[in-house]
């Protein structure tokens, strides 16, 4: 019984800085194992995430950061309601492939393709979400678990479509054909980075002002802290979860819309998994304790930390799954440094030995 | 064998629990600590029985000075605790249960249960217990559970045994019926602790008394040399509070009636219950916990769905409406775990007040709550309630229990509604807060509103009620009036099927 | 196409090669669950056993030796787990989600710093686990190529499945685990650190996961892929959940679950487009998840 040393949290930098040690640390041992030469990976790290010509690779970086803090508000906005949807993977494989069948078949003005495009994606997306909350709430199934074992057939039903009846034969590859370039999202002028980052600071606008001033989000974050709380107070609890998730599930579906639109202009198979969206997004809510007005920050921050990546793997050879590894590693000195980050249940009253319990 | 505790400081962070508190324990002898809740007992015996590192402070056990790294330690020399909370696996059987953390162990780390058994059976016939070693424990009564709770403790050959309000849950028969094992002890030279609140208790079975208050020893003497009343001024520190005074007033129209409910749960059914709850009355819920008071409240509620029966409110059906629905009809609930289901911990005070007014006109403009006026409404609770919270912007997880408390009734009752339904209201908070929160529900029973009030205390329930419904095995057994109540009579219709039973089901 | 195209022996002795990794792999995780740790890293864990396990079998050249390095792999993700949930207050959930990533990051990663290449690795030096032939066992009809020539690694997992089951009865660790997940505060009173005995959860989930993962890479194949778990663990989570840890329940639905998913892997011959097979466990687990799922909502209601 460690009574005596649940001293409170120490405010200030101490402890932050055992983490940062920590952290770089398993960095150096990492590129150590690489037997990379570290002021050329410091170097390519720089310049792939924020430079390159007229910064070209900083606006991979932002492109990159579109989607990984869509996928995080869309994230967030589940975690906030106490709903652990961690299948934001699957709506949004599904909202892209959607987006890209539209906006391959569509006929029609080109404005209208791309809106009916997103639309149907953010529906597709929505409806996939919608599923799992039906299955938690109504048939038992774990949100956490049922949520996850849809992105399965979700991946898998993208992969067969593109790659069999709708496949663009010629091109050889497992892919859609191309979206028609009337429909591609535009570039803002003299730049490589397309205006689909605006869809998703439209996003990050709505997420904030909804957590923070509306009767909705209040009760969605009051059904996440406590869900009998919610429930005895007479709170809609299940209509509350499935629009909460319908909300999340729109917005993966929109991500998955703008990369189609706005990057790739095809669905090709394995574009949206591959380089692990989802899971991003969700270490950078989980980064920041779900708080709203710092997810964009900290989706921009793993963002930079692949492309940078990326770069030192061009510049110095390190592997750039270094990355993805270095994600893991802060999340798990970060999030357990954090308290108040709690799915398993609230803390009880009987947390510590002692009558009364709950203190004075 | 003599144990006595000398100076000992417990803190909690800034919280001083124990302040230099000594006591002395000897075989033959049973001791009762008493104090109101969070004076400080149960953490004094936690520190003795090394649950709990003291910060200063010695205990020395037959003259000699010792220190625990771990309870195991304190289990060597001797020390046993039946703490209030059963340490127990409902899903072990009893064998499981008592030789949990010392097992005999034979090869590879296999528990020897052979060898388990004998020593059990040993155990047994000393002290004349009877006990099923293979039942599971789940399936036992309270009773059998705190039996079971003092082999363990038995099994470990203990000289010295520490009961953490041995009594909170037993019905008064089971009561003497464990009051004459513990007499066995003390005959037996066993040295017995008996921390309680409930004075009659202790000028029943105690040898000597030591008061708690504050984290403080106020005195400590021999029973037959001190009273009832003063140790009593003693727990509370001044004079006793005075009898809530309650307004003569015939009860009025049913507002609440109940029918035939039945409710299903794990494979047991609760009811047919049927009862009237009129207003300006008080109607208690007695019985022993786990007799299907959850799933009564839970049915009425709307928290869980009722299997037959019908309940109506204001003469209007409530059968088939959600919570939020029965709620809008004129409902108010007072759960009994504040912790979860009374308030969201981690919420601001004014987001807790304000949860389910969201509807009503000042609180919202369009899809967007005006915050100003959930902290308005919280200042209003903060201030009509006495709540001790630094404001309305305060995380509700830094007030008191007591506290805490206040904000969930002050919420609910503030709610005026014609029916108030109340789930042991003063569970584990302080003396204060309880007389407080009695007043407030007498307040609204004078005020015309018809309060429901389940709960396992049964000195509230005889203190508060107009009328008595006792459960039992998920039925009402009986219903005494106030002006009959008493605790023999309440208590044996806790364990029985009364003769009011019969014609409910008739 | 015939019914007896999918009751062939070789459908039989496909058999154990898909129940296998996601019995072991749900076997640690009951431990887990027992001890109430919400262990949702499985798939990490058995991912980093695998390439564990080829680590070994490449450089010591043999499977045991590969199995041991899977063991050891698994192991230390056990302990990261512990360090970060036990000894630091991290969420499980948290943990769980960082360590997959965690796995799925490392190992490619390592991948290509070690043996220089991406998406796949096989070589002729790693030595993996051949079949064991049993005589008389063999000749058994319809049983028969089920349980004789199968890897080591299969009758390991069978007979863990037995012995937890005595062991949760009978073991004095057993026995604490069980409590530290029903009601650890009775293990604190009684001085046995409830912390201690997850941890040990976590460590025996480990090496059980290592299997598993080695399983994979050295026995069903030879070689490791990026990624190769792929979704297993999660099926052993699901697996553990619906039988809330109980090791026999675990076995039997770890079997039916492994006949599903060798089902998909036959009728792959049928002519179906490879995605719908490779679905196949995924939307079985999901089936049979909501099909009991939904069975105990209604039998609790």
């Amino acid at each position: 019984m460690s009574v005596l040393d649940s001293t409170p949290p120490v405010r200030g930098l101490t402890p932050w800085i055992g983490v940062l040690v920590w952290i770089l640390a398993i960095l150096f041992v990492l590129m150590l194992a690489a037997g990379a030469p570290f002021g050329g990976a410091l170097e390519g790290f720089l310049s792939g995430a924020f430079g390159g010509r007229r910064f070209a690779y900083l606006m991979t970086t932002l492109s990159r950061a579109t989607l990984i803090v869509g996928m995080a508000l869309a994230v967030m906005l589940s975690f906030r309601a106490g709903l652990f949807n961690i299948g934001g993977e699957g709506q949004l494989v599904l909202g892209g492939l959607v987006a890209a069948l539209v906006g391959v078949y569509l006929p029609g003005p080109p404005l209208l393709v791309v809106a009916a495009g997103i639309l149907a994606g953010m529906a597709a997306g929505a409806a996939w979400a919608v599923l799992a909350g039906v299955l938690q709430l109504y048939v038992g199934v774990p949100l956490l678990v049922g949520s996850l074992l849809l992105n399965y057939p979700a991946r898998y039903l993208a992969s067969y479509v593109v790659g069999h009846p709708l496949r663009d034969v010629a091109s050889g590859l497992p892919q859609s054909h191309l979206v028609p370039v009337e429909a591609w999202l535009p570039f803002f002028p003299g730049t490589r980075l397309d205006i689909g980052i605006l869809f998703v600071v439209a996003a990050a606008v709505f997420a904030i002002v909804y957590s923070h001033t509306t009767v909705h989000g209040y009760r969605a974050r009051m059904t996440g802290h406590s869900a009998p709380f919610a429930e005895a107070s007479g709170l809609p609890v299940r209509r509350l979860a499935l629009q909460t998730l319908a909300m999340s599930g729109a917005i993966a579906g929109l991500v998955g819309a703008i990369a189609v639109f706005g990057i790739h202009h095809r669905y090709i198979d394995g574009m949206l998994v591959q380089p692990l969206y989802a899971w991003t997004g969700i270490v950078a809510v989980l980064l920041v304790k779900m708080i709203p007005w710092a997810v964009p920050l900290s989706g921009f921050f793993f963002a930079a930390l692949q492309t940078g990546a990326a770069g030192m793997e061009r510049a110095a050879g390190v592997p750039k799954e270094l990355a993805i590894t270095m994600q893991a590693v802060i999340i798990l000195f970060v999030a357990s440094r954090l308290t108040g980050l709690h799915f398993g249940g609230g803390a009880g009253e009987g947390g510590r030995p002692g009558e009364g319990g709950d203190g004075t | 064998m003599r144990v006595e505790l000398s100076d000992i400081t417990v803190r909690f962070g800034d919280l001083t629990a124990v302040d230099r508190v000594s006591l002395d324990f000897r075989s033959g002898e049973v001791h009762a600590l008493v104090g109101e809740n969070g004076a400080g007992k149960t953490t004094v015996m936690n520190a003795l029985f090394g649950l709990v590192r003291s910060a200063s402070g010695s205990i020395a056990v037959d003259g000699e000075t010792c220190r625990w790294a771990s309870p195991q330690d304190a289990i060597a020399r001797g020390l046993g605790m039946v703490h209030q909370h059963f340490m127990l696996q409902d899903s072990m059987t009893v064998l499981e249960n008592i030789v949990l953390c010392n097992e005999p162990t034979g090869r590879f780390g296999f528990v020897d249960f052979r060898a388990a058994r004998a020593h059990m059976a040993e155990v047994a016939t000393a002290y004349g217990i009877e006990v099923d070693l293979d039942a599971t424990v789940g399936a036992l009564s309270l009773g059998q559970r705190q039996v079971v709770e003092i082999l363990k403790v038995l099994y470990r050959h203990a000289d010295m045994l520490i009961l953490d309000e041995p009594t909170a849950v037993l019905t008064p028969q089971e009561k003497d019926r464990l009051f004459g094992v513990l007499r066995n002890f003390r005959r037996d030279g066993k040295a017995i602790v008996l921390i309680t609140h409930k004075l009659d208790e202790v000028m029943e079975l105690a040898d000597r008394v030591s008061v708690m208050r504050g984290g403080r020893l106020i005195s400590s003497a021999p029973v037959a040399e001190t009273t009832k009343t003063a140790i009593a001024r003693d727990i509370v520190g001044g004079e006793l509070p005075a009898e809530i005074a309650r307004a003569e007033r015939a009860p009025g129209a049913v507002v609440l009636s109940v029918d035939g409910l039945t409710v299903r749960s794990r494979g047991r059914t609760v009811g047919p219950i049927s009862f009237d709850v009129r207003a300006g009355e008080i109607v208690g819920v007695a019985g022993v916990s786990g007799n299907g008071q959850a799933e009564l409240v839970q049915a009425l509620t709307g928290l869980r769905r009722a299997h037959g029966g019908s309940v109506r409110l204001a003469g209007r059906p409530l059968d088939g409406l959600d919570v939020g629905a029965r709620r809008a009809r004129g409902m108010s609930y007072i759960p009994e775990d504040r912790q979860r289901v009374g308030l969201a911990l981690e919420a601001r005070v004014s987001e807790n007040a304000a949860i389910g007014r969201m509807d009503q006109p000042g609180f919202r403009r369009g899809p967007f709550r005006i915050r100003s006026a959930m902290n308005r409404f919280a200042a209003e609770l903060i201030a009509r309630y006495r709540i001790k919270v630094a404001g309305p912007e305060a995380r509700a997880a830094t007030m008191s229990g007591g506290n805490k408390q206040k904000l969930v009734v002050g919420r609910e009752l503030s709610r005026d509604t014609p029916l108030v339904v109340v789930e042991n209201p003063t569970w584990g908070v302080d003396i204060g807060a309880i007389e407080f929160i009695h007043s407030e529900l007498v307040r609204m029973r004078d005020a015309g509103h018809a309060i429901l009030m389940v709960s396992t205390e049964l000195d509230e329930v005889l203190a508060l009620s107009d009328r008595i419904l006792v459960l039992y095995e998920g039925r009402i057994s009986g219903e005494v009036a106030r002006a009959e109540a008493d605790r023999t009579a309440v208590g044996q219709l806790m364990v029985s099927h009364g003769p009011s039973a019969a014609e409910i089901a008739a | 196409m015939g019914l007896e195209a999918l009751f062939d022996p070789a459908f039989a002795a496909s058999l154990p090669r898909f129940i296998t990794p996601i019995l072991l792999a749900a076997l640690g995780g009951a431990l887990c669950e027992r001890a109430g740790v919400f262990n949702i890293a499985l798939e990490g864990f058995v991912l980093v056993g695998a390439f564990s396990a080829v680590l070994g079998a490449y450089f010591f050249g043999s499977a045991a030796m590969g199995a041991l390095t899977a063991v050891f792999g698994g192991v230390l993700m056990g302990l990261i787990f512990a360090e970060f949930h036990l000894r630091r207050p991290g969420d499980p959930i948290v943990v769980s989600i960082a360590l997959n990533l965690l796995a799925a990051g490392l190992t490619t990663y390592l991948l290509r710093a070690i043996f220089d290449v991406a998406g796949a690795f096989r070589d002729p030096a790693i030595v993996g686990f051949e079949p064991i032939h049993i005589p008389l066992v063999a000749a058994i009809p319809l049983v028969g190529p089920v349980l004789s020539g199968q890897s080591a690694l299969f009758y390991v997992a069978l007979g863990a499945a037995v012995f937890m089951h005595v062991f949760f009865a009978r073991h004095r660790l057993g026995l604490r685990l069980r409590a530290a997940g029903e009601n650890p505060a009775a293990l604190v009173a009684g001085g046995v650190s409830p912390e201690r005995v997850r941890l040990w959860a976590l460590v025996l989930c480990g090496a059980l996961c290592g299997l598993a993962g080695a399983q994979l890479s050295i026995a069903n194949v030879n070689l490791f892929v990026e990624n190769m778990s792929a979704g297993r663990g999660w099926i052993a989570v699901v697996a553990v959940l619906l039988t809330r840890g109980r090791p026999l329940p675990l076995l039997a639905i770890v079997c039916l679950f492994g006949f599903v998913d060798s089902l998909s892997f036959r009728v792959q011959g049928l002519g179906w487009p490879q995605q719908f097979t490779d679905m196949m466990p995924y939307v079985a687990t999901l089936a049979v998840l909501v099909v009991l799922s939904w069975w105990r909502l209604r039998r609790s209601a």
